[in-house]
């Protein structure tokens, strides 16, 4: 892997420990230093456990700690899961073997080994979540801990769910660990970059486009589905955002933006901010490899040196991103869309997908657009 | 393998020294700090140092380079990609570069000093970290101090004073300093440098000039040590935290530097009882320390002021909060009774 400067994306143990974690009912050990657990325990904001090792065990073994710290944290009605990091993953150790006779979950995922997303995937699979054919609901997924608008994702998308009659089934991964076992046939996702691959997906929830067809899909497959009163939804608040949109146009010209993030948020984004506001979308910065197809430059941008560079080469007027692209030049106009979000105090929880993600991301758009006009 | 379960054994919650001595190498300006090992160390770190530059209204980011270590390095030995990350930090021709290594290359037993020893053309500065198997956050912190401090020769004694360590991810760290610098001109002092917080290696090189280093908390006087073998210069072993010892600080380093302690502490007794003038509707109120057990020192100073205040310390009175480290001189005092006021008209 070719060096790299301020690297902006977290590492495939911090993917596992936020899967995992995300489950009522799972009780998360980062088995390493005291390192590697305080930077996933202050990101997803979640109990996670630590074995906390120190050199003797990495000359004289983990085992006996480790199995101390599993005691210590078992408690009946939870599933105690240990994710490795990377020391104790190269010293040798078998810890498959150490708990082949008990009931502990072990997700081997170094950081090493690669970014947030396949340790997020991997973690996730080792509950080996299981269809149930007569489960009535619909899963949601792409759901992380990672996420600043995960909470605000789930709340979005059980509302309009629960308008349509449909119940939610299995959220990955934001849920009881016993509903893993018990997903229903059909899955919407919040967020394929991190799409769980359990049940049949019936489309995303990121834009309005994408709402209308998921939730045609979710009218042909589910009879006792009622999607009008979703529908008419869509079509009134896309109404409002075209007022907004066209009463922006009437005194500004349209922003130039680049956008920074998961590759589904980011196109999500462009795609909006091309329709309602015919922006000019200057660039697209992906963390994941994942490559979205749309009429401007594309790449994966996962340093800040890089991050640095392309603001001051594209000269954006909006800029889309983390608190990372935030800071490379404060005056330009910001929304926030990918973690982490510093700086700022965030208590509600707002959403991405859905009609009120829609609706939060352009009413942000024009607010930071408009607040940069007047300075 | 461990004696210590848990809740007792503290030095294993201590964090990681590579953190610690992230936290003073990022704060040299124009350098450029190495992380020997996987690119999530050197995210983590970035992430948690850019949140804090954020939190102190910086818009600076640290300048860090990760040597990126992946399964491959790991199986045939890292000491190529730590090649490839000296060659492209010495070409952005910073003014020194630190290599700091981390736990999976001390694990992988990478020759890190032999890759620094070659010419780069800019001073190349191994500080001895190893994430865990280095020690705990404090350790990293005075690793790097003492390290830094060996590039600066001694040179003749002015009359000024050192703030040695102040804790770069605190998020009081300016107002901190600048009650010091406060306390320090009352005596008619200045302050030399502040070892190390945004210095760049100019400034470092006049480390020796002080009469006086002040160092952040007693966790370094190994680094105090250090230098007063190298410079031959005093210190006072942590900032002042109290009503009492804020008195006395001002006293010990007037002591040191030779000048009148009178006129100052005379000057911060009037201080003082404004402060306790301005709390007194606190006087007679009922309050818990909050979290005494963890912050044992700050829960000291609390105790004094209480007292001061005529407040009744009471396990069934109002919980008011305690800074994380003992507050820092009068104004340190004066913004905790302001939390405890909040607290208790709540």
């Amino acid at each position: 892997m070719p060096e790299c400067t301020n690297p902006l994306w977290p590492c495939a143990m911090t993917g596992a420990a936020a899967a995992l974690s995300g489950f009522d009912g799972i009780t998360v050990i980062i088995h390493g230093s005291s390192g590697c657990y305080y930077y996933p325990a202050t990101l997803l904001h979640a109990p996670l456990q630590g074995t906390f090792i120190m050199e003797e065990e990495v000359i004289f073994g983990s085992e006996e700690r480790l199995l101390q710290v599993i005691k210590e944290v078992s408690a009946p009605g939870t599933r105690v899961a240990v994710v490795t990091t990377c020391v104790p993953s190269i010293i040798g150790e078998d810890i498959r073997s150490m708990l082949a006779s008990s009931d502990v979950l072990l997700v081997d995922s170094p950081g090493f080994s690669g970014d947030f997303e396949p340790g997020y995937l991997k973690g996730l699979l080792s509950l080996e979540p299981r269809v149930d054919d007569q489960n009535p609901g619909i899963n949601i997924d792409g759901v992380s801990l990672l996420d600043p608008f995960f909470r605000g994702n789930v709340r979005e998308l059980t509302r309009l769910l629960n308008n349509a009659g449909v119940p939610v089934a299995t959220v990955f991964c934001a849920d009881a660990v016993e509903k893993v076992s018990h997903a229903a046939p059909f899955t919407v996702t919040t967020n394929s970059d991190l799409a769980s691959g359990v049940g049949r997906t019936l489309g995303g929830t990121l834009g309005l486009q994408d709402l209308r067809a998921t939730f045609a899909a979710i009218g042909d497959r589910i009879g006792e589905a009622d999607i009008g009163p979703v529908l008419r939804e869509i079509a009134v608040k896309e109404e409002h955002i075209i007022q907004v949109c066209d009463k922006y146009l009437r005194r500004f010209d349209p922003p130039r933006a680049m956008i920074f993030g998961w590759a589904s948020y980011a196109a999500f984004t462009a795609a909006a901010l091309m329709s309602y506001l015919d922006a000019d979308i200057a660039f697209i910065g992906t963390r994941t490899p994942i490559l979205p197809d749309l009429p401007c430059p594309v790449e994966r941008v996962d340093s800040f040196s890089r991050v640095r560079d392309l603001i001051i080469e594209y000269r954006p007027d909006l800029v889309i991103g983390s608190s990372f692209e935030r800071s490379v030049n404060p005056d330009l106009a910001f929304v926030g869309l990918t973690p982490p979000l510093r700086g700022r105090v965030r208590l509600a929880s707002m959403p991405v997908a859905g009609v009120e993600g829609m609706l939060h991301l352009i009413e942000g758009v024009l607010n930071a657009c408009m607040d940069r006009n007047r300075k | 393998m461990s004696s210590n379960p848990l809740p007792s054994n503290t030095s294993r919650f201590e964090g990681c020294t590579l953190t610690g001595a992230l936290s003073i190498t990022t704060s040299v300006t124009g350098s450029v700090s190495i992380v020997h090992g996987p690119s999530g160390c050197a995210h983590h770190n970035f992430s948690l140092l850019h949140a804090t530059a954020l939190e102190h209204d910086g818009v600076d980011a640290p300048s860090i380079i990760s040597s990126c270590l992946s399964e491959n390095e790991i199986i045939f030995g890292g000491e190529a990609a730590l090649e490839r990350a000296l060659a492209r930090a010495a070409s952005l021709n910073p003014a020194c570069i630190f290599v700091l290594s981390t736990c999976i290359a001390e694990t992988i037993g990478d020759d890190a000093g032999a890759v620094c020893r070659v010419d780069w053309g800019v001073p190349v500065i191994p500080v001895q970290t190893g994430g865990f198997l280095g020690g705990v956050f404090d350790k990293g912190v005075n690793n790097a101090l003492c390290t830094i401090a060996d590039t600066a020769a001694p040179s003749t004694r002015q009359g000024t004073v050192n703030i040695i360590g102040e804790k770069n991810l605190e998020y009081e760290v300016e107002e901190n300093h600048a009650e010091l610098s406060r306390l320090l001109s009352a005596l008619g002092l200045s302050v030399n440098i502040r070892f190390v917080h945004h210095v760049s290696p100019d400034e470092i090189a006049v480390l020796g000039r002080a009469s006086l280093n002040v160092l952040r908390d007693e966790g370094q006087n190994p680094v105090g040590d250090h230098l007063r073998a190298r410079f031959g210069t005093a210190y006072l072993p942590s900032f002042p935290s109290g009503l009492f010892c804020t008195l006395q600080f001002l006293k010990n380093v007037a002591a040191v530097c030779g000048v009148p302690s009178h006129p100052a502490v005379t000057m911060e007794q009037a201080v003082q009882e404004e402060v306790l003038a301005e709390f007194s509707d606190l006087a007679h109120t009922r309050i818990a320390l909050n979290g005494a057990g963890l912050a044992g020192s700050s829960c000291g100073i609390a105790r004094e002021v209480a007292g001061a205040l005529t407040m009744k310390v009471s396990p069934r009175g109002c919980r008011v909060p305690l800074p994380v480290s003992p507050p820092v001189g009068t104004a340190g005092i004066r913004r905790m009774l302001h939390r405890w006021r909040r607290m208790i008209n709540a």
